[in-house]
């Protein structure tokens, strides 16, 4: 079982941190959810673990080993995969050939294939053409092709109608039952804290709650408290 | 006026195949490579060197010169690659102009400023066709440019590394979340867009003027053809170059308008630039 | 305040006089050289100064407002070409008048060649010049300098026709042009330059329009380039084309990037450079060309780390100044604590708490109104034909989840999706198709969620730059204060992004619009700079007299700050009106159903 432990980590944009002294482990097969107010600097973390932006102090260990200096490419190899906010599809790529980025098979695609049947009527249609839901199914089963060990979900609701929404959420559990350690940023709180075993909030920069999933979902006061930011409660 | 018209397409071919590159670099790795005929032009005059300083066979020095532009020009993808990975293309873009003035300075210290002795690879009449003659040099630039552009089209569209492109180049960061190695690959069409450009350029040299000013500015009017196809379409970079030789091989024969033919690409450019920036465009970035 | 009115007087005219100041200075260190240096010096000398206002032009075009230029001596050789063609017929004047006709026929051909190449971004400028380069080369190789067959030799200006003289008027030429690129960076145009190399979208929503700022860049460049050809040949008397090839353009722009000309000391060093390095080659017995390849190679180096030596050398000054000045706060602060008696300013008096009562919606005719907007990009539609109005001295708050399409809103509403359908009134002008350039014009201001404001300038160009008005620094000082900007003469450059956006925000206050959209204004600052910001929004239209609509994620600061809401979801108006009865409506709960609920 390994586990990805994130240490103090700052990350800084131009003038100064974005958000800093963040520390956390992501266990393998467990959802963490990450949620705070717009600004508050959680898509800035997510780059910062997997190398879209460097980090500006801390360090970042997979299995004891620091990986925080290694280029994206060899974390995304190490395992680790990013979700990026919006629907990030190859628009002239087709279905297929989205998936075939990350899957070593075509057994594998058939695979990934298996959790979205909407899809496969698809298969060959250049993703750009697809409807918003069915292109962030395609970034799920891309990422869940590529065979991760930790997977970092940036809003995955962005612009999806709700019941799109759900109905992908579920296929993050299914993701992390499998054994994958999944970070998840949700702008619907409580949905994603409903998914989650642990929670992280973070407000102005900072960490201001961190515990356990269920602590916050029965006290929406402390939640509330969380969010305006101030001392870690 | 056929004779001319025909006489432009050797030249044709040369622009068709350098847009082709120019297109490729800029749909895959986000460059204007200003450097595109330079280092081709850099391969070839070292070529010239090994045959006739060193007595090399004419094929073997063609191939080493031809390869040394390859790795001059994956020299500078490295560089852009390294540097300015996340930079905007007109960054990238500038970044071209430096090699372009050292490969130009270099070739003038090492070779002089004279046109150099090409030997011809491939010379004589072709065919005749209506009781005009059709070159083999003609014939060889404009079905490489012709290969050279379905080639790409094929490997673009049909395999995995073309697939790996294709994503690079719409979603670098996207792309390298997922694993797929932007560098090695970037660099890789450097070398191979570097190589082609010089083996256009090694094939026609000795029909043309042939001085390093020449041969490098040869990039303006393989920018005119590329922009043609708005440095996208493949197939529209081929066609802008063939018209472009053939336009300049017609004025060459009218007295008149002689003076025009040096501003014939420049002006190809402004009325495609006019015709496509007819509507108002926001960058989504800027 | 006499006294205070007096210091001001003073440096105003300190303000005036110091450019002047160093420019006679630089004309009597002229005079000194031309009647010291030895007579091959001097010629040098020469080169170096029409190097010197040829890089001064590029550092325009390429250092403040980003392009790529690639033949700025070839507009040198159109003002030789021109100083020529005057001197063959004999035109009245002399020279003098001659190298301005230089001037401006070459700056005439920069808007005639940057025209075509300017809506489009990008390298376009570079493909069109270098074609220009190139293709004007071979020409001039054929038509010749006018009497250069017949050897009529330039006469230069009366007084000024000996070596020596020669060089004391070019450094009067280019006293002259430093003055006037000085004086043109610091006023509009140069901000314009400057704001759009940063942000195109950024410059066209403050009403600055994107091509002229380009095409003034270009043809002041071009115009500095034909003084610098015309200068030339004064020179040598008889110009060849040999002098203003295209290979020259390419090594005289690497030069520009690296020295970082548009400062102009910078671009004089660059002079001094171009000169310099052939002729210590030439001493050493290399071959000269080893000077371009030399250039070529630290333009390489200067392109891929954006850093030039100018600017580090700037660098370093401002942040010992910066220092410098922080330990003399310091100290001032000790100081103020030590003696407690001292007066605090008032201003922190003005500065604005959260009232807990809702503002009331605000009475009369809309300031803006909106009628069926829809926005589609491909298959999707973004904005589906939203109506809504806003009061005129109101907020009105424009909320809903993220990528309901309230940013999409704004720049529909700003006119930067010329896509959008449906009609757009400001007061009681319909918008329709208008360019963002006019929009802002006629009243209509947008901030970004983005940085979009331009690293290059001072808060206080930043701000006048905005207001396209005339400002005193009272005004400026005083909007800045009510923001809680840092004062008008900080760099934007050392200011973290959260403050530029709050300087943004005040730049477009004082601009007076009659509607001001703010889209998101308080990301990236303190929960308690959020607050403050929106206490003072919420006094701005009595305040200043405007409308804002306010795309905010607190419902807490919407609350007490907006009088009217509208909230989108996918692209549709849920409810707009009041706030309380938007707020209580069920639709807007349910859609909420994620943040609103919890919070």
């Amino acid at each position: 079982m390994s586990a990805l432990i994130i240490d103090d980590v700052a990350v800084s944009r131009g003038a100064g941190p974005v958000i800093q002294g963040v520390s956390f482990t992501l266990e393998q097969g467990r959802v963490t959810a990450l949620v705070g107010p717009n600004g508050a600097g959680k898509t800035s973390l997510l780059d910062g673990i997997s190398g879209v932006a460097p980090i500006s102090a801390g360090t970042i260990r997979l299995d004891g080993t620091p990986i925080e200096r290694l280029s994206r490419v060899a974390r995304a190899k190490q395992g680790i995969v990013h979700i990026e906010q919006g629907r990030a599809v190859f628009p002239s790529l087709t279905v297929r050939e989205n998936l075939s980025l990350t899957a070593r098979t075509p057994a594998e695609v058939d695979a990934a294939l298996a959790r979205f049947p909407e899809l496969e009527k698809r298969i060959d249609a250049p993703t750009a053409l697809l409807s918003g839901g069915e292109q962030q199914m395609v970034v799920l089963a891309r990422a869940f092709a590529a065979r991760p060990r930790f997977l970092l979900i940036d809003e995955m609701s962005l612009g999806l109608a709700p019941v799109v929404f759900m109905r992908l959420l579920p296929i993050v559990s299914e993701i992390a039952e499998q054994g994958v350690g999944v970070l998840l940023v949700e702008q619907f709180t409580h949905l994603a804290l409903g998914l989650a075993s642990e929670a992280l909030v973070v407000a102005s920069g900072q960490v201001s709650f961190q515990g356990p999933a269920a602590t916050l979902r029965e006290d929406a006061s402390l939640l509330h408290r969380a969010y305006l930011g101030g001392a870690p409660a | 006026m056929l004779q001319g018209a025909l006489a432009g397409l050797a030249a044709g071919g040369l622009y068709a195949v350098l847009a082709v590159c120019l297109t490729l670099m800029s749909r895959l790795v986000r460059v204007v490579n200003f450097s595109q005929a330079a280092t081709g032009m850099f391969g070839g005059f070292v070529a010239v060197w090994l045959v006739t300083e060193t007595g090399l066979p004419i094929w073997l020095g063609s191939v080493l010169g031809v390869l040394l532009a390859g790795v001059l020009s994956g020299v500078i993808g490295w560089i852009a690659a390294t540097w300015l990975s996340e930079a905007d293309t007109t960054t990238r873009s500038a970044m071209t102009v430096g090699p372009l003035l050292l490969l130009i300075s270099l070739s003038f210290i090492l070779f002089g400023n004279k046109p150099q002795p090409f030997a011809s690879i491939i010379s004589g009449p072709a065919f005749t066709l209506g009781g005009v003659v059709i070159s083999q040099v003609t014939l060889v630039t404009v079905s490489l440019a012709i290969v050279v552009a379905v080639a790409v089209r094929i490997l673009l569209t049909r395999t995995a590394i073309g697939t790996r492109l294709r994503a690079l180049s719409e979603r670098p960061t996207t792309a390298e979340l997922l694993g797929i190695p932007s560098k090695p690959l970037s660099i890789a069409v450097w070398v191979v867009t570097g190589v082609i450009s010089a083996i256009a350029i090694v094939v026609v040299a000795p029909t043309q003027s042939n001085d390093a000013i020449s041969l490098a500015m040869l990039i303006v009017p393989a920018a005119a053809a590329a922009l043609l196809g708005g440095f996208k379409r493949l197939d529209l970079a081929v066609v802008g170059g063939l018209v472009l030789g053939v336009l300049s091989g017609l004025v060459a024969q009218i007295d008149e308008v002689a003076l025009i033919r040096n501003f014939l690409p420049f002006l190809f450019i402004v009325v495609l630039l006019l015709w496509t920036q007819r509507k108002e465009v926001w960058d989504a970035a800027r | 305040m006499p006294h205070a009115d007096a210091g001001l007087a003073r440096s105003r005219a300190l303000r005036l006089a110091w450019p002047i100041g160093v420019a006679v200075v630089g004309v009597v260190a002229g005079y000194l050289l031309s009647i010291g240096l030895s007579g091959y010096f001097v010629f040098l000398a020469v080169s170096a100064v029409t190097a010197a206002i040829a890089i001064l032009g590029l550092g325009i075009v390429t250092g403040s407002a980003g392009m790529i230029a690639l033949c700025q001596l070839t507009f040198a050789a159109v003002g030789a070409w021109v100083v020529s063609l005057f001197n063959v017929l004999e035109v009245p004047g002399g020279f003098v008048v001659w190298l301005i006709a230089g001037g401006l026929a070459a700056g005439v051909v920069g808007i005639l060649v940057g025209l075509p190449a300017l809506r489009l971004r990008g390298v376009n400028l570079a493909v069109v010049t270098l074609g220009f380069a190139a293709a004007f080369d071979v020409t001039l190789l054929q038509i010749q300098f006018p009497g250069s067959k017949d050897g009529i030799p330039v006469l230069r200006p009366e007084g000024f026709s000996t070596d020596r003289g020669y060089f004391f008027f070019s450094i009067i030429v280019l006293a002259v042009c430093g003055l006037v690129v000085f004086w043109l960076q610091r006023g509009r145009w140069g901000s314009s330059w400057k704001a759009v190399a940063f942000s195109e979208r950024g410059t066209a929503s403050v009403g600055q329009s994107v091509q002229q700022a380009k095409l003034t860049a270009f043809a002041v460049s071009a115009a500095l380039g034909g003084i610098s050809g015309g200068l030339l040949a004064g020179q040598v008397q008889l110009p060849f084309a040999s002098s203003f090839t295209p290979l020259q353009s390419l090594a005289l722009y690497v030069l520009a990037v690296m020295s970082g000309a548009y400062l102009i000391d910078m671009a004089i060093f660059g002079g001094i450079l171009w000169v310099l390095v052939p002729e210590l080659l030439k001493r050493w017995g290399v071959p000269q060309d080893w000077g371009f390849v030399i250039f070529g190679a630290l333009g390489v180096q200067a392109l891929t780390s954006g850093t030039n030596l100018g600017q580090g050398i700037r660098n370093l000054w401002w942040k010992r100044a910066d220092r410098r000045a922080a330990a003399a706060r310091e100290a001032a602060k000790a100081d103020a604590a030590a003696h407690p008696a001292v007066v605090e300013p008032p201003v922190e008096a003005s500065v604005p708490t959260l009232p807990t009562s809702a503002p009331r919606p605000a009475s009369g005719e809309p300031a803006l109104s909106v009628t069926g907007l829809t926005v589609r990009f491909g298959a999707l539609k973004a904005l589906d034909e939203v109506s809504l109005e806003v009061p005129a001295g109101s907020v009105m708050g424009l909320i809903g989840p993220n990528g309901a399409g309230k940013s999409t809103f704004v720049d529909a509403i700003s006119g930067f999706l010329p896509q959008a359908s449906g009609a757009v009134r400001l007061g009681g002008t319909t918008l329709g198709r208008m360019s963002p350039t006019k929009r802002a014009r006629l009243g209509l201001r947008r901030t970004f969620q983005q940085d979009r404001v331009p690293p290059a300038l001072t808060v206080d160009a930043y701000v006048r730059f905005v207001a396209r008005r005339r400002v005193t620094a009272e005004e400026v000082a005083e909007v800045l204060d009510f923001f809680g900007c840092p004062p008008a003469r900080t760099r934007l450059a050392g200011v973290d992004v959260g403050t530029r956006r709050l300087v943004e925000v005040a730049a477009n206050v004082l601009a007076r619009p009659r509607v001001l959209l703010l889209d998101e204004p308080a990301a990236g600052l303190s929960h308690e700079e959020h607050l403050e910001l929106g206490a003072r929004l919420r006094e701005v239209p009595a305040r200043y007299g405007m409308a804002i609509v306010l795309i905010e994620h607190d419902l807490d600061l919407v609350r007490t700050v907006c009088s009217t809401l509208t909230v989108l979801d996918f692209g549709r108006v849920l409810a707009s009106g009041p706030q309380d009865e938007v707020l209580a409506d069920p639709a807007v709960i349910k859609a909420y159903m994620g943040e609103t609920e919890m919070l």
